[in-house]
């Protein structure tokens, strides 16, 4: 992505399958676009779909969601219950005036590391495609506290 | 003070612009199928027919407010200290707020007597309230919620305004109620009203007899203090609200707030927000007590309130100004007049009498 | 026997069993109905049943929970009842619903539309399919069926799902299928004007959260997350992005939740169309589970179960 400007994805992570596959990505050196910043959740069913909308409206241009495999949670169950939530929330956008390709969800293993570096490197691409998320007019007070405070 | 003024109808829209020139106009103007307070622009039709959806309060007490930025700064060189800068921010815009009706501009007769009383001077109220002006409406129809004539005001009341119009054949009588709306008549488009001033007289004092006989609440004072502790009564009354915060929000003379710092990292801002005493939240305590638990305890609140606890304080004042937002609006259609009127003709129970 | 006497007589045999009967009586002015909680025999004579019966008087149900209530339902208040029972927010066993063929409930704001302001409102009366006011002594009329609301017009289940007595002949539905073209319409406008809608429309948002508490399926009540400090989803201030990310919240709780009863949008002072969001969020839910809220009292809620294959829903292959 050399000569674009950054732009703001936010990814929420599984700990037990996708952070390990970023980490894995991270220690064969696969290069990667470095717009995302990272949080590890305990489990992708942890990930409430409002984490999302929040993070969007809160001045993220992306938001990525990465768990275990079907069948592979490691508490058995959590990404199937996070894979219909996060259905739903991502069919919502579009009457929200939101384009549904700012969020992603996907699965990526621990051993994955060649799938994260893919992953990432697509979602940073549609994203940049999309450019910034659109901002609301007056008062934009905490995203300025934001930017003001580096974060 | 002076002279009465004859403002056309086709005038209107030169003359606010003309105003919006020195300051800035809010009008009451559609949004959606509601009627609010927005900054008048050229071309944007002013709503005068009707009285609007919300009233103006938030132009002087605003849904939330900025009332300081804080931003800590760590000393590098002794990591465990840290300062605190404070900056305060008051920066009230001149305003006029056009078209609004004697209830609204009265609902700020109410507040000063709290941020701007003998004891107090609250400094962002008082800004604020010194830079907005107030052009209203008398009413010459009313709502079927409307009873301003029972609480002290009347449909074309002149307290808390700064200019009165007053609708005449084809436009507006417009006389200077207070020395700082007088420059706003000094206006090419205004002509001279002549023997009009007689007549817009004689309309507003008809307005409150279309009214019907006003009800005295004044017995309500010492009545809601003898029904305080019969939670009977107060549930029954209150069995249908739905403890939303409409009747609060769009009411005039409703004035508590909430203070919260929204920040993120080391800076952020305090802010001054409206508060709703329907809410469980309004009078819960830290330790976990809540001395209003229930609907009807905080329904009794609101009711007191404005009847009888600030009339008490305020030489029998209501803080109450008849608008009227807060039956029409009510999404169960919760009606104050009547919860006063019941609890004025209440009889007690027995053991209570003794 | 017409169907309020018939009712009223349901309701009076019933009401020394139970705490109270929540029904509709006459408001303020001839337009507004209000709830009624009948506790004596002679408040059942102040019942009425009509067209300005709008609210749904489910919302009381959960905050009476611990008492024998009997509550009066339209087809679609009956939905909610389902739905409470089924989520174990109400005891079933302590309710007593009382049914009757509902033709219809009028939204007041297209009254105004159609009529103009109706504040001065002197009487109204519904004479078969005409709605006529008298508004400052001027008669004003309109057909019933352009004050309808919306949800009335797209109504498959007009009589109670649910219900211990029923006055009335059960009467056909209007339509059998909702194509949720409101929904297919406001998609088709471009993205950037269906963003500026809801900043547009949320601006004048006062948070005054009645479209939550009249949501009959809100049921945290004093506990919700919009005035929770911590954790802080939303700020106090007095901004769109804030008001909206509110409406965010509302709409995915009532996820496979909402019966569609349309009190959010009825109940909003400043007439915000937030039923939107919901509505775009059941035709989902119906697309990819086949599930609608408070319809099969039996039925599992969609977000509280899985597949380990999903039908519908299509594995991103990234």
């Amino acid at each position: 992505m050399s000569g674009v400007n950054e732009l703001r994805i936010v990814g929420f992570l599984c700990n037990w399958c996708s952070y390990g596959g970023a980490d894995a990505a991270g220690v064969g050196r696969l290069a990667q676009p470095t717009d995302l910043r990272i949080i590890r959740m305990p489990c992708s069913g942890r990930i409430n779909p409002l984490f999302v909308a929040r993070t969007l409206l809160s001045g993220a241009d992306g938001v990525l969601v990465s768990g275990c495999h079907p069948r592979d949670c490691h508490y058995a169950e959590g990404n199937f219950y996070a894979r219909r939530r996060l259905e739903v929330f991502k069919r919502l956008l579009p009457t929200l005036g939101i384009d549904p390709g700012r969020f992603e969800y996907t699965w990526v293993s621990a051993s994955e590391g060649q799938r994260w570096q893919t992953v990432v490197t697509t979602f940073t691409e549609q994203i940049h495609r999309l450019g910034p998320m659109p901002r609301f007019s007056p008062g934009e007070a905490c995203v300025a506290v934001l930017a003001e405070s580096g974060g | 003070m002076a002279e009465a003024k004859y403002l056309h109808h086709d005038k209107l829209s030169a003359w606010l612009e003309e105003v919006a020139g020195k300051m800035r106009v809010l009008a009451p103007v559609r949004q959606g199928d509601a009627v609010v307070f927005a900054p008048y622009a050229s071309g944007v039709q002013v709503e005068m027919d009707k009285q609007a959806t919300t009233p103006p309060k938030g132009v002087v007490f605003p849904a939330s407010e900025e009332l300081l930025r804080y931003d800590y700064q760590k000393n590098p060189e002794q990591p465990g200290q840290v300062d605190v800068e404070l900056l305060p921010v008051i920066q009230p815009e001149p305003t006029l707020v056009f078209g609004c009706r004697s209830c609204d501009a009265r609902g700020f007769v109410i507040f000063d007597r709290v941020y701007a009383g003998q004891t107090y001077k609250d400094p962002y109220y008082l800004a604020r309230r010194e830079a907005t002006l107030f052009a209203v409406i008398a009413c010459l129809r009313h709502d079927i919620t409307c009873f301003c004539h029972s609480v002290g005001g009347g449909p074309g009341d002149a307290q808390g305004a700064d200019l009165l119009l007053t609708p005449i054949e084809d436009g507006y009588v417009v006389e200077a109620v207070s020395e700082r709306g007088a420059p706003l008549l000094d206006s090419p488009l205004l002509e001279p009203a002549r023997d009009k001033v007689e007549q817009a007289q004689t309309l507003r004092d008809k307005a409150p007899r279309n009214m019907g006989n006003p009800t005295d609440f004044a017995p309500a004072r010492d009545k809601l203090m003898a029904v305080f502790d019969d939670m009977d009564f107060w549930e029954d009354v209150s069995a249908k609200c739905i403890s939303c915060g409409a009747c609060t929000y769009l009411c005039p003379t409703c004035y508590c707030f909430n203070i919260t710092d929204e920040g993120a990292g080391l800076s952020g801002r305090r802010v001054r927000s409206w508060d709703n005493c329907m809410s469980s939240q309004f009078t819960f305590e830290a330790s976990g007590h809540n001395p209003r638990p229930t609907k009807a305890h905080r329904l009794k609140n609101r009711v007191g309130h404005k009847f009888s606890y600030y009339p008490a304080l305020h030489d029998g004042l209501i803080s109450c100004c008849g608008c009227g937002r807060c039956i029409k609006s009510c999404p169960v259609s919760v009606d104050i007049r009547e919860i006063v009127v019941r609890a004025m003709g209440h009889a007690l129970p027995a053991k209570d009498k003794d | 026997m017409n169907v309020l006497s018939q009712l009223k007589e349901q309701i009076a045999a019933t009401l020394p069993n139970l705490d109270l009967v929540i029904g509709w009586e006459r408001g303020f002015d001839p337009l507004h109905h209000t709830p009624l909680f009948m506790r004596r025999p002679e408040d059942v004579e102040r019942l009425v049943i009509d067209a300005l019966c709008v609210h749904n008087l489910a919302v009381y149900l959960p905050g009476l929970k611990n008492k024998k209530v009997g509550v009066a339902v339209k087809g679609c208040d009956s939905r909610a009842v389902n739905q409470l029972a089924r989520e174990g927010l109400i005891k079933r066993e302590n309710v007593v619903v009382f049914g009757f063929p509902c033709d219809g409930a009028a939204d007041l704001t297209k009254v105004r539309r159609q009529l103009g302001d109706i504040s001065g409102v002197q009487s109204a009366a519904l004479e078969g399919d005409l709605l006529r006011v008298v508004v400052d002594g001027k008669e004003r009329e309109t057909p019933l069926k352009d004050v309808l609301a919306d949800k009335c017009l797209r109504c498959r289940y007009p009589n109670a799902l649910t219900h211990d007595h029923f006055a009335g002949e059960p009467r056909e539905a209007r339509v059998q299928t909702d194509d949720y073209k409101d929904v297919v319409d406001f998609e088709a406008l471009p993205l950037e004007a269906r963003f500026a809608h809801w900043q547009q429309e949320m601006q004048r948002c006062i948070r005054c959260y009645a479209c939550r508490n009249a949501c009959p399926m809100c049921v945290c009540r004093d506990h919700c997350v919009a005035q929770s400090r911590d954790p802080h989803w939303v700020t106090q201030e007095d901004e769109t992005r804030e008001k909206w990310m509110f409406q965010i919240i509302h709409a995915m709780h009532l996820a496979g939740r909402c019966v569609e009863c349309g009190e959010c949008q009825r109940a909003c002072p400043v007439d915000i169309p937030i039923l939107a969001l919901k509505r775009k969020l059941n035709k989902e839910i119906r697309e990819l589970f086949d599930f609608e809220a408070g319809v099969d009292p039996q039925a599992v809620p969609p977000l509280l179960s899985f597949q380990v294959e999903e039908k519908n829903i299509n594995e991103r292959g990234w």
